[in-house]
């Protein structure tokens, strides 16, 4: 369907696993990584169209991915679903401040999630053809 | 008056006998001439008795006159006297009733002095129990509590306030505040004068404590709830202030374990919750393609659901063994068959780290008295722990030792992992406590050594240690008592 890459980050090896599948099964690219700082290694690396991350991981958490992603001219605009299982954990202000597209609460939806990256990518597409 | 009225009787008496006897002289004399010449021839014999009659009846006037004369003289003297005696007797009357009313009033204002000191003397004794009973509430107490005057004067102190601020408490009287405590926790004074500024009957704020150096350092970082209340005089004014600091800092610290211990766990259940949830979902939406996916995601579900209900056991478990509840089934067992049967089931997740444990052939017989079950469940979590903070390529050594003279079983897990910064040593079997600096390391509840610690010491009577170096690794481990020196009949 198309070949947009797809950035999938959690130190939780099966919710990776099913979301790469999810995702695979429905055309698009999957690279991976088990926590922040591995993640921003490869955002840099791959420029990857949208990035779903886990909020709670070791070494760099996910909100720290996104405050680097957002310091780097080369990785700022790249849109972020974030996924939480701390209710509250980011506030609105938090979001808007951080350009962060989609909380999503665990336990989520694999179909859901796929929908909200699918929507990201029109808007991106209709940006790009506007 | 007595004596004049007995002259006169007497008197009288003798005048009327004289004229009796002088009347029959003459009633004797007049039948003969021989008597009235007797009388006559004489010239004196009728003359004398009339005379003497006269005489009497002038005696008896005389007598009369001056009884009469007495009388009025008497009653007049009595009259003035007794005018005079009113009069007197008024004006004394009047003087005594003033005297008196004088010394009436002076006695009762003598007796209402005397009731008023022995009021104020009692009101005193009571003031100053009263004073006594409070000084022995405020010295009891272990909050600091201390109490100023209007001009922001010590009075009173107890020796907790004296021990936070670093003051002598019993003689620092009338000292002020500022040179007292202002070096020490400038936040607290300003505090206490601000609430007798804005004359608030009661002042309540938190104060975080880091009093200078060379004072009670064991305060530093402490937080405080400090209460300052005002004390109002009768014409509404405030005379000094009242001010009660409670330490909190424990409080806060297991508020904030208990939110972090909840944020842990609803992260730690929610998490193969997430997997359960997805991997049905894609069963169920057929993006599972071949059979071999389709048991993949099966499995995934099923492994899922038991970490799931492992997590809920271990929280279970921590409340009822502090609640003593929990069942306990003893038995006969080998430490080193149980350590084997555990190394055997978390053998695939140190495979996954690339990790090795080393451990050691198994000796086949009965050292300890113990419930297997939750033997395994602290083999199981000492060994799972130093996997998981061990980075890949290090290995985790387990060993079993009996000591005969000590008569305990020891078990040790040493990994070659981050290791724990000293001053977290004492807090790693804390229930819901993480190392701060190695929980980026890894996630966990914080409830994994707890029960280590729990199943040991309070169900086996046992003890857990803990040495570690950062930066090389830990060794955990616990102790038994053997089952020769344990007493058959525990069950």
């Amino acid at each position: 369907m198309s070949d947009r890459r797809i950035l999938v980050v959690d130190d939780e090896i099966h919710i990776v696993h099913v979301v790469a599948i999810k995702l695979r099964n429905n055309g698009y690219e999957v690279v991976t990584a088990d926590n922040g700082a591995q993640a921003l290694e490869i955002a840099r690396e791959e420029m990857p169209d949208v990035i779903v991350t886990d909020y709670q991981m070791p070494v760099m958490s996910g909100l720290e991915l996104v405050k680097e992603l957002r310091e780097d001219e080369k990785t700022r605009d790249i849109p972020v679903i974030l996924l939480t299982a701390r209710s509250f954990a980011v506030s609105k202000e938090q979001q808007e401040e951080l350009q962060i597209s989609t909380c999503l609460s665990k336990p989520f939806s694999p179909r859901e999630l796929l929908g909200y990256i699918e929507d990201i990518i029109h808007a991106k597409e209709l940006v790009v053809e506007g | 008056m007595k004596s004049g009225r007995s002259l006169y009787l007497a008197v009288t008496v003798f005048v009327v006998l004289g004229l009796f006897s002088g009347a029959a002289a003459v009633l004797q004399n007049s039948g003969s001439e021989e008597g009235w010449r007797f009388a006559g021839v004489q010239g004196l014999g009728l003359v004398i008795p009339v005379l003497f009659a006269i005489g009497a009846v002038g005696v008896i006037w005389l007598g009369w006159s001056s009884f009469r004369l007495s009388g009025i003289i008497t009653s007049t003297v009595a009259w003035l006297q007794s005018g005079r005696d009113e009069a007197i007797d008024s004006s004394a009357n009047r003087l005594i009733e003033a005297i008196n009313a004088s010394f009436d009033a002076s006695a009762n204002q003598a007796a209402e002095s005397e009731q008023h000191l022995m009021d104020s003397h009692i009101q005193i004794q009571l003031a100053h129990r009263q004073q006594k009973n409070t000084e022995a509430i405020i010295y009891s107490m272990r909050d600091a509590v201390i109490v100023i005057d209007e001009y922001d004067r010590l009075l009173m102190a107890n020796e907790a306030a004296g021990k936070l601020f670093g003051f002598d408490h019993k003689d620092s009287h009338r000292k002020s505040i500022s040179e007292l405590i202002g070096r020490q926790c400038s936040q607290f004074v300003d505090l206490v004068i601000s609430s007798k500024k804005s004359k608030a009957r009661a002042t309540r704020r938190e104060i975080d404590f880091s009093p200078a150096a060379g004072k009670d350092a064991s305060a530093t970082g402490r937080v405080f709830d400090c209460v300052v209340s005002c004390v109002f005089d009768e014409g509404d004014q405030i005379c000094g202030a009242a001010a009660v600091l409670h330490d909190i800092t424990r409080e806060r610290e297991v508020s904030q374990m208990k939110n972090d211990f909840v944020s842990h766990v609803s992260h730690e259940l929610k998490t193969p919750l997430a997997s359960i949830t997805a991997y049905s979902e894609m069963l169920a939406d057929g993006e599972a393609e071949d059979e071999e996916t389709r048991k993949e995601f099966y499995s995934v579900i099923q492994n899922q659901a038991k970490r799931l209900n492992r997590l809920i056991e271990d929280i279970l478990n921590i409340s009822r063994i502090e609640s003593g509840l929990i069942k306990v089934s003893k038995e006969q067992a080998s430490l080193t068959m149980l350590i084997e049967e555990q190394r055997q089931m978390i053998k695939s997740y140190a495979e996954e780290k690339n990790i090795k444990i080393i451990g050691q052939k198994p000796i086949v017989f009965d050292q300890v008295r113990v419930d297997k079950d939750m033997i395994s469940q602290v083999i199981v979590n000492l060994l799972s722990n130093a996997v998981k903070y061990t980075p890949a390529g290090g290995s985790v050594r387990i060993a079993t030792e009996v000591d005969e003279i000590e008569g305990v079983a020891r078990v040790t897990v040493s990994d070659t992992g981050v290791g724990i910064p000293e001053e977290e040593i004492e807090h790693v079997f804390e229930k819901f406590y993480r190392v701060k600096a190695n929980d980026k390391q890894a996630k966990g509840t914080g409830l994994g050594l707890n029960l280590v610690k729990q199943i040991v010491e309070k169900v086996h009577a046992g003890t857990v240690f803990v040495t570690s170096k950062v930066g090389e690794g830990s060794t955990f481990g616990f102790e038994l008592p053997l089952a020769t020196r344990e007493p058959a009949a525990v069950a």
